[in-house]
């Protein structure tokens, strides 16, 4: 067995070398391709967390108008303190809303400077008990007197989703293509390293040597590819995690897109497991033609 | 050991090659396979092999009907059945010792089996000395010697020769004759197939002769040509 190994190994590299532009013409296709499935796993996850407190957020936010009158106000508190949907109501007043406004954009004194105190409405902020009904919540609440808008961010939410979702599917839809691109390129490498060596195979098979055998360094070179793709893949993936999104992160830190370590594990192994699927697929087509005795 | 009952084959463009042939080679036979091209000698090597499946009728190989015989078992009728060809076919980038050794690995024979028959048998061939040569630092004759070596290194009953002397000149066939001659007389059934009169002549063996895909003769101690020519 130990010999076996060797020289499946040994058979292997030699094949791999013997090649060398196609094997890394093969090799990069395996990586781009599994880079981008890589990628819409990696956005699916974010969009996953983003979405997820965003949902926990979903917040009607009534802004009433600045004539609105005390007795006005207290009147439609209690309305909707009443209404069954409503989980807690808030009443945050225009100089609450300034300071919430001032926390929020503290590092960017030139945003402070240019509102006026003035100019930030008050507004109820009603928590529901299920966001789905918000849209309900603010028709009814839309005709009131002293209300000047209702807004909720589930309209953005959903907007953003069908947005992600159509990216998802053409991103899915290019991966796909690019993965087929690459069984084939990883088909004709190995097309091409059989031929190299038909006078080996036609000795192999003349002494005895069984299809397996003759088989398994050709599927392993169609592995090993699909297999360092995946990794140079990754390596991508980490390599844009860590220079784009962590300075994003800094930038912009409202932004809820961190992407971990252990997703970038998980990443890996899918992508590995993927590729060796592929590179077997891509090995297998080679070898159906030829390789029956 | 080889038995072929009413074998035919008939190729798909419907060439005739092999037409009912029927013939029973025993252990421990020398037989030359004679005829001119395209009588049908290297149909009757290919069907042994099962490279090629009959049309019709049946053949055994130690008492085996290969016509039963699942494709995953084929590798294994192989390796009782060694092979020479008149082109050698030997690996290039591999020196002598490695191409005999190339014939065990491929079967997967442990190390410690490869490390004793590959000498043991390049020392039968007469070639111990050039172990670490590459086939095309050999003569012609040296090349099928380092072939007959790599065909009967696994011991096979059968050994198949597809005119192993069609390349060389008649100094160096007649060795090669000899040598094939004594794997013989150690217990190995040969079927060769040959071209060759003055070899033909002088081995006294038995001759088949096909003709148009027919037997035309099966003679014991028989010499190429019925008409001496």
């Amino acid at each position: 067995m130990a010999l076996r190994l060797g020289y499946f190994i040994g058979e292997t590299t030699t094949n791999l070398r013997r090649n060398l532009l196609l094997t890394i013409a093969a090799i990069s296709t395996a990586a781009l391709s599994l880079m981008l499935l890589g990628l819409v796993m990696v956005g699916g996850e974010v969009l996953k967390k983003a979405v997820g407190s965003w949902e926990g957020k979903v917040e009607l936010n009534v802004f009433l108008r600045d004539e609105i009158t005390p007795e006005q106000t207290k009147e439609l508190g209690a309305a909707v303190s009443s209404m069954p949907e409503v989980q807690t109501v808030f009443y945050e007043s225009k100089t609450e809303a300034y300071e919430e406004y001032k926390r929020m954009f503290k590092e960017s004194p030139a945003l402070i400077e240019n509102v006026d105190p003035e100019a930030l409405p008050a507004s109820y902020r009603i928590k529901l008990k299920n966001p789905n009904t918000a849209e309900a919540v603010s028709t009814r609440l839309e005709g009131r007197p002293g209300v000047d808008d209702v807004q909720f961010g589930g309209e953005a939410v959903k907007r953003f989703l069908r947005f992600a979702n159509l990216m998802k599917t053409m991103v899915m839809v290019v991966t796909a293509i690019l993965m087929a691109a690459t069984t084939l390129l990883i088909a004709n490498t190995i097309r091409l390293a059989v031929y190299a060596r038909r006078k080996e195979i036609g000795i192999m098979k003349l002494v005895g040597a069984t299809n397996w055998f003759i088989r398994v360094p050709f599927i392993l070179e169609g592995v090993a590819e699909a297999a360092v793709g995946a990794a140079v893949a990754t390596g991508m993936l980490t390599g844009a995690k860590f220079l784009l999104l962590d300075n994003a992160q800094k930038e912009f830190p409202f932004l809820p897109v961190t992407v971990g370590v252990d997703v970038l594990l998980q990443v890996f192994l899918v992508l590995l497991a993927v590729g060796v699927v592929i590179g077997t697929l891509g090995s297998f087509l080679a070898l159906r033609r030829f390789l029956e005795v | 050991m080889i038995r072929l009952e009413n074998v035919s084959k008939v190729y798909k463009d419907s060439v005739v090659a092999l037409r009912d042939v029927s013939a029973d080679i025993q252990k421990e036979e020398f037989v030359f396979l004679v005829g001119p091209s395209g009588s049908g000698k290297s149909t009757f090597m290919r069907l042994l092999l099962k490279e090629d499946e009959p049309s019709e009728g049946k053949i055994y190989v130690a008492g085996k009907d290969i016509g039963q015989l699942p494709n995953w078992r084929v590798p294994y009728l192989r390796r009782n059945i060694g092979c020479v060809f008149q082109d050698f076919k030997l690996l290039t980038n591999k020196t002598v010792r490695e191409n005999v050794a190339f014939a065990l690995e491929v079967i997967g024979r442990p190390r410690h089996v490869i490390l004793e028959r590959v000498p043991e048998m390049l020392d039968l061939v007469g070639l111990s000395h050039k172990l670490e040569s590459r086939p095309d630092e050999l003569s012609g004759g040296e090349q099928q010697r380092v072939s007959v070596a790599r065909a009967m290194v696994n011991r096979p009953p059968i050994l198949l020769a597809d005119e192993p002397t069609g390349n060389l000149d008649p100094a160096t066939s007649a060795e090669i004759m000899k040598l094939l001659e004594r794997i013989n007389e150690s217990g190995t059934t040969v079927v060769m197939a040959t071209h060759d009169h003055a070899i033909v002549d002088q081995s006294r063996k038995r001759v088949i002769e096909l003709e148009n895909g027919k037997i035309v003769r099966d003679q014991a101690r028989g010499v190429y040509g019925m008409g001496g020519s």
